[in-house]
């Protein structure tokens, strides 16, 4: 596609952006520097468009703790010397720089608090980050340790142009709960390269650019550092008097490659897409599992459920993302010194849904012993299922022309939220003739399936049964309970099970005892003559 | 003039007007005795509302009662449970079946909370109809249930002893059993002690082929 056409199609960053990002000139010459330039344009289609997100303090991020009082500063904890990677607002306030040793730092303001960086916690950020983005564009790809870059150029016409997948994508980023908590705010920028937007990101500038032929002109500026090649080049760089992207675009290729290496021409090339760019993929997490550090402790349950919210909130946009359900769900609740509490919520549909799952939850704490306050909580999801989305129903559950479905199952869920799983079954006949095996539990059919026609046998059998049969008294020889029972009808023989060690030879009758509830008894031809009372007429 | 009293009685059809001595009109469901309809006001059990069913003790024809209006909801579409709430003993899957109502629709529960859980089950909207087998219950507890049943759009039936006949109940209708203990027949005889306009004669069934 030519440049041309690709910029009539999306014109919409042109209008009322600040004019220093939006300065479009007609399509300009190809780029003079180092390399071929006139093929290298020609050959080039832009093909892609880049969006990265750079965070500037993610090692402070990665530390936030809102209880924290005094000022921060970041250390590695590999550095012999002990210098500052970053330190916030009020440590610079109190004039300390980063790159300052620990103890030179101190010596300037005594009450800073040092704290080793994290790196962990810091990838789990942008993992969270990366997984906003995932909402929009499956090509996402983290830059370690503080880019993203997203290309999202094939997502464009889903969500409605470029400036509003942009408007989108960063309203998404600020609304993520885990995020925004920690005050992580991203720095975005739009490129048609990767690196490109990558390098304008790192140096904090405006970039919203589409068209590939203003790129370098629009690169000038910026600083070579942004470019995060090695110390030592960057030295030999600014000895040479090259300090911005300009400058060393301006440099003789050939030269340039003798004396910085094919690596870092490649780097520049990658710069203005005269090279592909390839980046991966992020592998998409099939589970979710989320943790979250309490400021406080907490003991109530209201006050946990308000703390796991957030983490709700998270796992309903990893399951919609997914167009996933999930039907086990799993919370730890980390304590100080005794074992972590564990609670399973079993589902018997696939759900998505935050505030139903909080519901659910509220149901299942109310019946969970702590032995100690919480500090840490954890939730789990079992393997994602497929989900069948259903649209909301118009009328209230039971009126006419709803379909309930959604409803049988969450019923259920919340029954068995509060009573534990096994209290709460359906029943289903089986081909037997022992009556106790003619029936089994069996877990509650969710299918709104159309039930078919009666084709049951019409036996005669008491809709009461007996767990366990129940021996009757005898007076005179007779059956009795709460007075004489009298035989309606009878018998029927039963026999059956010696294959599997419960062999039955009953003979059964109904009976009526004398203030008129019929009952379904047998006796035991084996052994002495014992009546039992197996099933009640209802 | 003709037009005010033409309106008057389109208020006084409403199904939540009910005066006096005049039968209620409801949305209803035919119970499968022709002379339990008959006497019942509607022509049926409430679609939604609270029964509550007063028997000497199991056995008696409680559910076969019941069992005609279980068989037509169970097979309703949409489809939706019938819990039963701490019931005395498990329902036998067979014979439900032989009777035919839909095992698959039916829904035991079994917990020391029947009250929460009949509440949940009436009001979530799920369910077509919800039986509880309670031992007490104050008149508070059963106004709640009346309340769950309408809310819910749901037929609640509430089983008690008959030593709690002569008590107050919220509930809508309130069903007094007796068995039929003359031999030979094989029914029950059923008051109504409290209706919206039913009759007031004692009302003699006699149980189907299938239950006899």
């Amino acid at each position: 596609m030519h440049p041309r056409a690709y910029r009539l199609k999306f014109p919409e960053p042109r209008e009322g952006a600040p004019p220093s990002v939006l300065r479009v000139r007609p399509a300009a010459p190809p780029p003079t520097g180092p390399g071929p330039g006139d093929q290298a344009a020609l050959a080039f289609e832009s093909r892609e468009l880049w969006v990265a997100a750079y965070v500037p303090d993610l090692a402070l991020c990665a530390l936030h703790s809102s209880t924290r009082t005094a000022p921060l500063v970041v250390v590695d904890p590999e550095d012999h010397n002990q210098r500052i990677l970053v330190a916030d607002a009020r440590a610079l306030e109190a004039g300390v720089r980063a790159g300052m040793t620990l103890g030179a730092a101190l010596a300037v303001a005594p009450g800073i608090e040092p704290a080793a960086r994290d790196v962990a916690r810091e990838l789990a950020l942008m993992q969270q980050l990366a997984a906003v983005a995932a909402e929009f564009t499956p090509s996402v790809s983290i830059e370690p340790p503080d880019g993203l870059l997203v290309e999202i150029k094939p997502s464009l016409a889903l969500f409605g142009g470029l400036r509003e997948l942009c408007r989108r994508l960063r309203a998404a980023a600020h609304a993520a709960p885990v995020l925004a908590r920690c005050g992580l705010v991203p720095h975005f920028t739009l490129a048609p390269t990767a690196l490109s937007a990558l390098v304008a990101a790192r140096a904090g500038a405006r970039c919203f650019i589409t068209d590939p032929n203003v790129l370098p002109a629009r690169l000038k500026p910026l600083p070579l550092r942004a470019l995060r090649w090695p110390e030592e080049e960057n030295r030999r760089l600014e000895a040479m008097g090259v300090r911005t992207l300009g400058e060393v675009l301006r440099l003789p290729r050939a030269g340039f490659a003798q004396r910085f290496g094919k690596t870092a021409l490649s780097d520049l090339d990658r710069l203005l897409g005269r090279r592909a760019d390839p980046r991966g993929r992020l592998a998409r997490r099939e589970r979710y599992i989320g943790r979250l550090d309490l400021d406080h402790e907490v003991e109530e349950h209201e006050r946990i459920l308000q703390a796991l919210d957030p983490l709700l909130a998270e796992l309903e946009q990893f399951l919609r993302v997914r167009q996933r359900g999930i039907t086990a769900l799993q919370c730890r609740f980390h304590h100080y010194r005794a074992a972590p509490t564990s609670c399973v919520l079993q589902l018997a549909a696939p759900e998505a849904d935050a505030a139903r799952l909080r519901s659910l939850l509220r149901e299942r704490l109310a019946t969970l012993a702590l032995p100690e306050p919480v500090r840490r909580c954890e939730l789990r999801s079992g393997a994602l299922t497929s989900r069948e989305c259903v649209s909301r129903a118009l009328w209230s559950p039971g009126e006419r022309g709803f379909a309930s479905t959604g409803e049988m199952p969450a019923l259920v869920e919340h029954l068995r939220a509060r009573l534990g799983a096994r209290a709460v079954y359906g029943v289903e006949s089986v081909a037997a003739h022992r009556p106790e095996h003619a029936w089994r539990v069996a877990e509650p059919v969710m299918a709104a399936t159309v039930p078919d026609a009666p084709g049951a046998k019409r036996v005669h059998r008491p809709i009461w049964l007996l767990r366990d049969p129940e021996e009757l008294a005898l007076r005179q020889g007779r059956p009795w309970l709460r007075g004489a029972l009298v035989l309606l009808a009878g018998p029927e023989r039963i026999e059956s099970g010696w294959w599997d060690g419960g062999d039955v030879e009953r003979d059964y009758y109904v009976a009526a005892d004398p203030h008129g509830a019929r009952l379904w008894i047998y006796h035991d031809r084996t052994g002495p003559r014992r009546w039992f009372l197996h099933g009640i007429f209802g | 003039m003709s037009g005010t009293s033409q309106q008057l009685s389109e208020l006084l059809a409403h199904p939540s007007v009910w005066r006096g001595r005049s039968r209620a009109a409801m949305e209803t469901l035919p119970t499968g005795f022709a002379a339990l309809d008959a006497g019942l006001p509607g022509g049926g059990w409430p679609r939604h509302g609270l029964v509550e069913i007063l028997t000497p003790g199991p056995g008696v024809g409680e559910l076969y009662l019941l069992l005609p209006a279980l068989a037509a909801l169970s097979r309703a579409q949409p489809a939706r449970w019938c819990t039963w709430v701490s019931p005395p003993h498990e329902p036998f899957a067979p014979a439900l079946a032989a009777h035919g109502v839909v095992a698959d629709r039916m829904l035991v529960v079994r917990t020391h909370l029947p009250l929460w859980a009949q509440e949940q089950a009436l009001k979530s909207g799920a369910c077509a109809a919800a039986l509880v087998w309670l031992t007490r219950a104050s008149p508070k507890a059963i106004r709640r249930l009346q309340l769950a049943a309408e809310q819910g759009r749901a037929l609640g039936v509430l089983y008690r002893s008959q030593r709690h006949a002569d008590e107050a109940s919220p509930a809508m209708l309130r069903v007094l059993l007796e068995p039929n203990t003359s031999p030979g027949k094989c029914g029950a005889r059923v008051r109504l002690i409290k209706s919206r306009g039913g009759s007031r004669e004692p009302i003699d069934l006699e149980w189907s082929a299938a239950a006899a």
